[in-house]
């Protein structure tokens, strides 16, 4: 492996990674007992999405995509209330749980990079990721879906196959 | 929930391999512990897993890996690993100058937390020159690949690890924290079921044996103290859990104590504190809040005597001059 | 015992005072550094503070400089509780003069122990 001072830090997120990650989020903040299942999932979830981006020594936006009902069935468990939540708790519940996916998944590489504060939408996609999809994971939770995706810098990523395969 | 018949036959299991009881009111537990093996496996719910069970043994072996994880926090409950680097050490730097070497047992060492929460405060206290072996075993071999791996992951990191520690002797090693090598390097593993005989052993210095017996049943219990008396060095130390401390310990042992913590002894050991033996924690040592005494402080290698607020305590404060409370002393509550 | 609790999130806020107050502390809240330098200038000075490091205005990074330049405020115990989780970024907390540092996610217990080793859980609470 050759390295040039132009050449990225690693760009792979490993999705096991990621899902240990995720685990480790939904165990702390909605329990143990119902784990996340792996699901095949529609192309368009619909519903809310939130996510942060990441820049510095290598580029990344983590989103999560969740339905409405499962957006407010986690945030009434991360504050601990039975009644339904508002859509400004929604909104706050969701940015900070893909600030904390987004957070570990930063520190998966050992390059200086920064976090970018929470964006959280109804019924719009993320900001427009000039990023390449490297991670998918597509999931169900007490029966209802949600997405992780993670893209990272097309250039960043291009460069690091690269690297790999050679 | 999980049936009456799923129940029972699981805590048959358990109590064939590991001698561990699972009574009554625990099928809570148990389908929480299940349930996502039964996933994975593609069954809907505990049940068919269950069914399962009864005719894959290799599905067993894990489903009784998954019932024995318990959840572990490093330097756990504080006071043990205090009466560890106060008391036994300071005891043992002297009984063993002629070899300077320890060796530790980390009994039921589930992951390892506790195994390696010994290490970093002997390689923290140790005099140079000194070394020392941790044996850490377990029934459950998933949980001994753990140990060997030192792998853990963020959730496990938080649970009582103090910050400058974690910084000091891990590096991360993908969504994980690894120990050093310099740990890891101390740790020997082995297969160990402890309701059952026990293959040769070494002489340990100190036995570390805690918040397991009070899964066994009394007679398990009392077996399982009077093999373990076999393998406690005469001047050694045993240590049980917490709630475990008021256990008669049967014929052989004495108790001695220190802090907050008893210790377990064989009969005749030379005490290790000067006011051990009948007083209780109390009166030796004077109400909660006193400071820890470290009474062999002066016949002792002053790099042993840390004191233990600086070495387990977390950091020291930057530039403010303020000291750090010692973790047994709540401030101002 | 009065805690300080510093995150942009007021579902962590939330989560981090039903963890603090269960074990007999009062808090006060603020979204960013700024809110709680300004309520520390305020008064009442807290014993402890629960620090988020990404918000938005002064990050806790900053806000634990700043605090830590402040003789009359030596004794308040500064723990972060942020999703930053660099080896270095770590080291770069506690150098500036944060005493613990918990890393999201976490659990209850996790908070609970980190104030057992500062010293800050009250003995009632643990009896």
């Amino acid at each position: 492996m050759t390295t040039t001072t132009d050449t990225p830090v690693d760009t792979v997120v490993r999705v096991e990674d990621v899902r240990a990650l995720l685990d480790g989020v939904w165990e702390s903040f909605l329990g143990a007992e119902e784990p996340l299942l792996t699901a095949a999932l529609p192309a368009h979830l619909g519903g809310w999405t939130a996510a942060v981006s990441v820049t510095g020594t290598w580029r990344a936006q983590i989103t999560i995509e969740v339905v409405d009902p499962l957006a407010r069935l986690v945030t009434a468990h991360m504050l601990g209330r039975d009644e339904e939540p508002a859509v400004e708790d929604v909104r706050d519940a969701l940015g900070e749980l893909v600030n904390m996916v987004g957070g570990n998944i930063k520190s998966l590489h050992h390059g200086t990079a920064m976090l970018s504060l929470p964006w959280v939408g109804y019924g719009e996609d993320a900001p427009p990721p000039l990023l390449r999809e490297t991670c998918r994971l597509d999931l169900t939770w007490r029966g209802l879906p949600l997405r992780v995706l993670v893209h990272v810098s097309a250039s960043a990523a291009a460069a690091d196959e690269r690297r790999h395969s050679g | 929930m999980i049936s009456t018949a799923s129940f029972d036959f699981v805590a048959d299991l358990q109590r064939r391999e590991t001698a561990m009881r699972c009574e009554p009111g625990k099928e809570y537990l148990v389908e929480a512990r299940l349930l996502p093996l039964a996933r994975e496996a593609g069954y809907e719910d505990v049940d068919a897993y269950v069914a399962r069970l009864r005719v894959d043994a290799a599905a067993r072996a894990d489903a009784v890996d998954a019932l024995t994880i318990n959840e572990t926090s490093w330097f756990r409950d504080l006071a043990p690993y205090q009466t560890f680097t106060d008391t036994m050490l300071p005891a043992l730097l002297e009984s063993r100058a002629h070899v300077r070497h320890l060796e530790l047992w980390s009994a039921a060492c589930s992951s390892g937390q506790e195994a390696y929460s010994l290490a970093m405060l002997l390689r923290e206290n140790l005099p140079p020159g000194w070394t020392a072996t941790i044996h850490a075993t377990d029934v459950s071999r998933a949980m001994l690949t753990r140990v060997k791996a030192g792998r853990y992951s963020q959730v496990e990191m938080n649970r009582g690890m103090p910050a400058t520690r974690l910084v000091r002797w891990f590096e991360r090693a993908g969504s994980e924290w690894q120990v050093s090598e310099e740990l890891r390097s101390m740790i020997t593993t082995e297969q160990l079921n402890l309701a059952a005989p026990f293959p040769p052993m070494r002489r340990f210095d100190v036995v570390f044996l805690r918040n397991v017996l009070i899964y066994f049943d009394a007679q398990t219990k009392s077996d399982i103290l009077r093999r373990v008396h076999h393998t406690v060095a005469p001047d050694g130390f045993l240590l049980l859990g917490t709630s475990e401390y008021a256990l008669d310990a049967g014929p052989g042992w004495q108790r001695e104590v220190s802090g907050k913590t008893w210790m377990h002894r064989p009969e005749g050991a030379r005490p290790a504190t000067p006011a051990a033996g009948a007083a209780g924690p109390a009166g030796v040592r004077g109400g909660a809040g006193s400071a820890p005494a470290r009474p062999l402080a002066t016949t002792v290698p002053a790099t042993a005597t840390a004191s233990f607020s600086s070495t387990l305590g977390t950091v020291a404060r930057a530039g403010t001059g303020a000291t750090l409370p010692t973790s047994l002393t709540p401030q101002g509550a | 015992m009065h805690a300080l609790i510093i995150d942009d999130s007021t579902t962590m806020r939330s989560i981090l005072r039903r963890i603090v107050t269960g074990l007999g502390y009062t808090t006060a809240e603020a979204g960013d550094g700024q809110q709680a330098l300004d309520q520390m200038e305020a008064g009442p000075l807290p014993d402890l503070c629960l620090i988020d490091w990404n918000m938005p205005v002064m990050d806790g990074y900053t806000f634990v400089t700043r605090v830590r330049d402040r003789e009359e405020w030596r004794d308040v115990t500064l723990m972060m509780v942020t999703t930053e989780s660099e080896h270095n970024q770590i080291v770069r907390a506690l150098a500036a003069g944060a005493h613990e540092y918990v890393i999201k996610p976490f659990t209850p217990d996790a908070i609970i122990e980190k104030l057992d080793l500062l010293g800050l859980v009250p003995q009632e609470a643990t009896a």
